[in-house]
């Protein structure tokens, strides 16, 4: 009796799910794609814009193509601004960015390799304080750190911006879960016999291991200090010492770009040349996350999820 | 007698390991907010006495309402929408074909470029009607004009765009990557039950990813919880005035450096980390997001 229900059912639901499937993955795709569109747009536009003046900006489609004359013109208008202050910017940012990268990185995986494979004492506490370290966001911090910063007499130097970046509770985290779980301790304890100590361990174990580790690391903290606005804003106040997105707002404020009314003091600034100072904030993390997307997609929680 | 000078040892070069990072977690995170409570404590122009009178000062200053306000409303707005857009979207990238879906996670990381100051140039470019790529979509709702768009009613929700885009494509391609990494041999299971691709998504796949997603909206709310830069430079540039004090940060800035009040500042910069604090604390000893870690450190200790 049963057998004979489901086989007189199955002629009737076979046809119905297929076209309940078809039509859900069309819709599914839709979706993902719409979605995708719009992630892309605003990227496209802040690329294409620069190209134009600022005319062809207001008149033409918004994400046509002006020439590559465009660029160098807008970077020739840029360049205007306080006597080229924007090369002063990009530099800054480069340097700053690449000195905190490398410290915050060797300091993050030194400090994960200790909490997970040696015998460092106060351990629990140590990670739970960079726990609720990792988890507060750093924006937390600026204005205290403004009145140590101030106090140490650091303030609009560019100590005052590379020393706080330097600090990277969330890399010590990455690196303790990356050496005690994904570098089996057996790998350890055989060094151990073979003669090497903490430190040779550390060197010619541990490190030769963790490419990928190292790569997550590097791309997390590189994001976070080349964008981070709020605290280079409150600890320096010369336009030398500054960083490019804070540079970024400074445009916005004192060039007719975004601002009319200060149209009167004629800098040739308007919006291809603040697009162009935006695509060159944008680019480079842009260019990072691509190349980083596999780290990031098999990374940070992968292999966590079990049944 | 060797052992235990081995075991010395051991500790010894986890501490020098460890050395670095202790001193700039000290330098960077303890001193400063140390030395912010102090100040907090201090004597200001209207508390020379000092103690908690620069917490009261900050409470009953109207724009700390209205910022509370402000800020609880953009997260009302901004949670709800990651959490629905991040489950959905990374739970469609997992039913279909995983080799197709490359070029569209490779599309939703695109918006993480765009965040900070950037962000803020960009929104106002694609929000302004004489320039934006939607302007033809603005027109057809009867927007053609910046002010219809950029005015104090809509301010939340530029904001929670913004912030919005930002991050939920970062958090699609993290949230896909860990249901990847879900056992086949579950799904198979289920598939042989006679779960479809809904039962699948809905049953299976979205409660073994949930701590993922509270852990996601932790962290948003906490991050949320400080925007600045946004409102910041919207009304010190393009629309000067439009979001004057609308964040909590921003308020905690204007104390500190136009009303040369630094005592209520750091006031309200301490409510913030405490709140902040308490969020990571809940976290940490209530979600089950880092027993694991937490767990590896027992069995260490113990062993």
């Amino acid at each position: 009796m049963g057998k004979s229900l489901t086989a007189r059912k199955r002629p009737q639901r076979v046809p119905l799910t297929t076209v309940k499937a078809v039509s859900g993955k069309a819709v599914a795709w839709f979706i993902m794609i719409l979605f995708a569109v719009f992630s892309v747009i605003p990227m496209l536009w802040l690329i294409l814009a620069p190209s134009k003046t600022q005319v062809e900006l207001q008149r033409s489609a918004p994400l046509s193509f002006g020439s590559f004359q465009g660029y160098s013109d807008a970077w020739n208008n840029l360049m205007v601004f306080q006597d080229g202050r924007i090369v002063d910017w990009i530099i800054n940012s480069i340097w700053y960015t690449g000195v905190q990268v490398l410290v915050a990185c060797t300091i993050a995986i030194l400090a994960g390799y200790a909490l997970s494979a040696t015998r460092l004492p106060l351990r629990k506490t140590m990670l739970i304080a960079t726990l609720v370290a990792m988890i507060v966001p750093q924006v937390a911090f600026v204005l205290p750190l403004f009145v140590e910063i101030s106090a140490l007499g650091i303030y609009n130097t560019a100590w005052a911006i590379i020393l706080p970046g330097t600090f990277y509770p969330f890399g010590v985290f990455l690196s303790y879960i990356y050496f005690s779980t994904t570098i089996p301790s057996e790998l350890y304890e055989a060094a151990k016999i073979d003669g090497c100590g903490d430190w040779g361990t550390f060197f010619r174990v541990a490190v030769p291991l963790s490419g990928g580790l190292i790569g997550m690391l590097a791309f997390f903290s590189f994001q976070v200090n080349w964008i981070n606005f709020f605290l280079p804003f409150v600890v320096v106040s010369s336009g030398d010492v500054l960083t490019l997105p804070v540079g970024l707002g400074i445009l916005f404020s004192s060039t007719p770009a975004l601002s009319p009314q200060v149209g009167a003091n004629a800098l040739p600034i308007r919006a291809p040349e603040i697009a162009l100072a935006g695509m060159l904030v944008a680019i480079p993390i842009l260019i990072v996350f691509l190349f980083s997307a596999r780290l990031l997609v098999r990374g940070v929680l992968a292999g966590s999820v079990k049944g | 007698m060797l052992r235990h000078r081995s075991k010395l040892m051991g500790q010894i070069n986890g501490m020098l390991m460890f050395l670095p990072y202790l001193v700039v977690l000290v330098m960077f995170a303890i001193v400063p907010i140390v030395m912010a409570f102090r100040v907090s404590l201090g004597p200001s122009r209207l508390y020379p006495e000092g103690g908690f009178g620069n917490y009261l000062f900050v409470f009953e200053d109207f724009r700390f309402l209205s910022a509370v306000g402000n800020v609880s409303l953009f997260l009302l707005i901004y949670l709800p929408a990651m959490l629905i857009v991040v489950a959905v979207l990374s739970l469609l990238l997992d039913t279909v074909q995983m080799k197709y879906t490359l070029p569209l996670r490779l599309a939703y990381l695109v918006p993480a470029g765009i965040s900070g100051s950037v962000a803020i140039l960009v929104w106002y470019f694609m929000l302004e009607p004489t320039y934006s790529p939607f302007a033809g979509i603005f027109a057809e709702i009867g927007l053609t004009e910046g002010v219809q768009i950029f005015n104090t009613t809509n301010l939340v929700y530029i904001f929670a765009i913004m912030a919005f885009f930002t991050g939920a494509g970062n958090w699609i391609v993290i949230q896909y990557g860990s249901l990847q990494s879900i056992p086949q041999d579950i799904l198979e299971a289920a598939r042989m039950d006679g779960a479809n691709v809904f039962q699948q998504a809905f049953l299976i796949k979205l409660p073994l990813i949930r701590k993922y997603l509270v852990y996601m909206l932790i962290l948003v709310f906490a991050s949320g919880l400080q925007i600045f830069v946004e409102p910041y430079l919207i009304s010190s540039s393009v629309y000067p005035g439009l979001a004057k004090d609308w964040s909590l940060n921003q308020l905690s800035y204007t104390l500190a450096f136009t009303g040369s009040n630094l005592g209520a500042a750091m006031a309200l910069s301490m409510v913030m980390l405490l709140v902040s604090v308490i969020v990571a604390l809940v976290i940490i000893y209530r979600t089950d997001f880092f027993d694991e870690a937490r767990g590896k450190m027992k069995e260490k200790t113990i062993g």
